[in-house]
């Protein structure tokens, strides 16, 4: 069995009626919530897409992280998964980084750094691509103006 | 230089491979920036496992990764950490701020990341409890395959590849369910663990804070101590103030003003007036009952058999004991002749009572208040206020044997200062005309049981027997009646004469119960002086009863406990020890009782368990045998009891 979770398994996203049950036994265990009860729920919420619970989902994985140290090393993959979801790069590449620092050979690590990787590069072309049309337009703009202004002189 | 030298092997392997780009690509470049930069932060950094070289490894995993890309991708961008709109999020929206807040991980905690050692991920655990939500379903399917299975095995030939495809099939599912189950044992005895870590750290929680009680409990009586005293001196001023007053009438200017200062220099009226024994009414040198004001409640948390206190009381078989609340004042007799009263909060002996000529054979506490029936056929009151004692006096003698320290049975207290209880005598009665045997009272009325084979009613704000009962009268009575009850019955076990006539009663306004050496237990009505209903039962002398408002609870030296309803008149429970009883009571949980044994017998009503409390079970380890308990008593779970040898020790229950 898998130690790790892909990334993969972070897009699919559980129905509400089994959400509602990792939430319920969280709620249920109240203050006293045991770890594992705990990241079920975080996964759970990690998992889905709704973004609000994927923001409450690294948080409780935080909280576990400062909590239990003998699963940091784990909740740091986690970690990285969620912010990797909701978009936060830079934070993503910071746990798995620090993960990957402690388990070179950790391909589901590896591999999250790669589509990591990927996305920023995809979003950076497509930031530059949306910068250098507006300048080309810009530019062309421009010239237009100054050629206008040049007739008018 | 170990990690250049890997670096320089890695590099060549990179360029080699990926032929079709030139060297001078901006991969190459990149490629080698981020080596160099590992490589430098893990010169810097501490090594945080040297036996392994994880920046050989994470080099070798990111030529793999790069291979694995198109070329186009590896743009300048490739050398940002993040994208644009990540950037914009992080720095522009507010909610987005707050749950990055929240979310925030230190670095130190980053850097200090332990090596784990469970035995299953929380990803397994995840999936393990995952099934679970669906258990009906997963239930009925497995049932269905299995029923599925039984079907289509007869059909199937079990040589044909079809079949041993599902076999295999089947045999991968069914290893994966044993894995999952192994998972699941492993996350349920976890969690065990770790609520076993949480129970670990709430006990200690709860050590610190009973020790925590201890000391404010402490101080508690310390602080009461001193408002007694101010109370006392306030009444002195109050009455040299009133006297003033008297005397100076025709100067009032003069008196108030003394009032007013003498009430100053104490205490501000309006606090004066919060405290309760302010309705003390003028005229009492003391408070009559402090101690009802702070109630110690430390016993309550200790574990139910832990011992409190053993002190060696006398140096005689104890015959009679009582004390009025937990940590209150004890008052216990001997064979010796001698009546002690006792501090249960310091363990010390207060004073020793004179008075009577022969030894105590009943006694009890009420608030301040001491009963003393003896042998001499006398019973004596006392107010136990008046005893010259001063709780925190001589404090420096006992600082070894704080609150909860074992004092040394052996050990014989310090003798307390002769005459410290000259004030204590009220009055003595006497009317009967043999040893008192049993006494009881409640407010005004006390009732008392001799050998003289009479009771007698008592009136205590007059001193004076209001009514004589004649036991023996009684029972004629009821034989001439022609009532089932029958006459006096000489039990067979009192033949020795070693029981009492009367061995126990107890008194509430005008009903009277006694419990008498034929095993009967009478109930009178001190309105009419008759016998209203005998209860039946007992087949050897009655030695102890005590009533509350539904049930009457007896002991008796035929060994047995019965547990009468006061309203129906028949026996609502009833057990036996195996030695005859001498002594019980209960409290609103227990029944305690001296059965002849060197453990005090309890019975849990709540939980309805028998269990013995007392020194032969913390003694038996130590091969020792204490002596055997002759007296007990229980007030809201704090236990007192009374041996052969004069050793009293006192208990939670």
């Amino acid at each position: 069995m898998t130690q790790l979770p892909y990334a993969v398994d972070a897009e699919t996203p559980l129905n509400a009626a089994e959400l509602n049950v990792l939430r319920a036994q969280y709620e249920k265990e109240g203050e006293m919530v045991g770890v594992q009860t705990k990241f079920n729920y975080a996964w759970g919420l990690v998992k889905s897409n709704v973004r609000a619970d994927q923001h409450l989902g690294v948080m409780l994985l935080s909280e576990i992280f400062r909590t239990s140290p003998e699963r940091r090393r784990e909740c740091l993959y986690y970690l990285a998964l969620g912010n990797y979801k909701l978009g936060n790069y830079a934070q993503a590449r910071k746990y798995n980084d620090a993960l990957l620092e402690n388990e070179p050979a950790n391909l589901q690590a590896a591999n999250l750094r790669a589509l990591i990787d990927d996305k920023v590069t995809k979003e950076g072309l497509m930031g530059v691509a949306i910068i250098s049309g507006v300048a080309v337009a810009a530019g062309v703009i421009g010239g237009v103006l100054l050629r206008n202004l040049g007739r008018k002189r | 230089m170990a990690n250049s030298d890997q670096n320089r092997d890695a590099f060549p392997d990179d360029v080699s491979i990926d032929d079709d780009t030139s060297v001078i690509s901006t991969r190459g470049f990149e490629a080698f920036g981020r080596k160099v930069t590992t490589t430098a932060s893990h010169l810097i950094g501490p090594i945080t496992d040297p036996t392994s070289h994880p920046h050989y490894q994470s080099a070798m995993t990111e030529i793999h990764k790069q291979l694995q890309k198109p070329t186009l991708q590896r743009s300048v961008f490739a050398i940002a950490r993040t994208t644009p709109t990540d950037l914009v999020r992080s720095k522009l929206s507010s909610k987005e701020i707050q749950s990055r807040a929240l979310a925030y991980v230190p670095d130190e905690l980053l850097r200090n990341i332990p090596a784990s050692s469970n035995s299953y991920s929380l990803f397994q655990g995840f999936q393990a409890s995952f099934p679970e939500f669906h258990d009906e379903g997963k239930k009925h399917k497995r049932r269905v395959s299995r029923g599925r299975k039984m079907l289509d095995e007869r059909p199937v030939d079990p040589g044909s590849p079809h079949a041993v495809q599902r076999l295999k099939k089947d045999k991968t599912s069914m290893e994966h369910q044993l894995e999952m189950l192994g998972v699941r044992k492993n996350m349920a005895s976890s969690e065990i663990r770790e609520i076993d870590n949480k129970i670990a750290n709430l006990h200690g929680m709860r050590k610190i804070i009973l020790d925590r009680l201890a000391n404010l409990e402490k101080e508690e009586a310390v602080l009461e101590h001193d408002i007694m005293d101010v109370e006392s001196r306030l009444d002195e001023a109050q009455e040299l103030a009133d006297e003033a007053e008297s005397l100076a009438m025709e100067t009032p200017n003069k008196s108030e003003e003394d009032l007013s200062r003498t009430e100053e220099g104490f205490m501000s009226q309006s606090i004066y007036e919060k405290l309760p024994a302010a309705n003390t009414p003028p005229g009492k040198k003391k408070p009559r009952n402090h101690r009802k004001k702070t109630l110690p409640i430390l016993h309550e948390h200790f574990e139910p058999g832990t011992m409190i206190r053993s002190m060696r009381a006398h140096q005689d078989n104890i015959t009679a004991l009582d004390f009025d609340a937990p940590f209150g004042l004890m008052v216990s007799a001997a064979m010796d002749d001698s009546v002690r009263v006792w501090d249960l909060n310091a363990g010390r002996c207060i004073g020793t009572l004179e008075g009577h000529t022969a030894s105590v054979r009943t006694l009890q506490v009420e608030d301040n208040f001491l009963a003393t029936g003896s042998m001499d056929a006398t019973i004596k009151l006392w107010d136990l206020s008046k005893a010259h004692y001063d709780p925190q006096g001589s404090q420096e003698v006992d600082e070894e044997d704080e609150d909860l320290a074992f004092v040394n049975p052996d050990d014989h207290a310090v003798d307390p200062p002769a005459g410290s209880m000259a004030d204590c005598p009220l009055f003595t009665l006497e009317a009967h005309l043999d040893e008192i045997t049993a006494l009881h009272f409640r407010g005004d009325v006390l009732v008392s049981g001799s050998a003289d084979k009479t009771l007698r009613q008592w009136d205590l704000t007059k001193g004076r027997c209001v009514q004589t009962l004649d036991v023996m009268w009684a029972a004629a009575q009821a034989t001439a009646m022609g009532s089932s009850d029958g006459p006096w019955r000489q039990t067979s076990r009192s033949a020795d004469g070693s029981a009492d006539f009367v061995g126990a009663l107890q008194v509430f306004e005008s009903a009277l119960a006694c419990g008498t050496a034929d095993g009967m237990v009478r109930l009178w009505d001190l309105r009419s002086g008759q016998v209203h209903r005998s209860l039946v039962g007992h087949t050897g002398p009655v030695t102890c009863l005590q009533f509350d408002d539904v049930h009457l609870v007896t002991g008796s030296l035929d060994r047995s406990i019965r547990i009468w309803d006061l309203r129906t008149g028949s026996i609502f429970d009833a057990y036996a020890y195996d030695h005859p009883i001498t002594s019980m009571m209960f409290d609103t949980r227990r029944i305690v009782c001296a059965a002849g044994e060197d453990v005090v017998k309890v019975y849990d009503k709540v939980e309805g368990r028998h269990w013995d409390c007392g020194a032969g079970i913390t003694e038996a380890e130590k091969a020792k045998s204490p002596a055997i308990i002759e007296r007990v008593r229980i007030r809201d779970g704090y236990m007192v009891e009374g041996r052969q040898d004069g050793v009293v020790g006192v208990w939670t229950c």
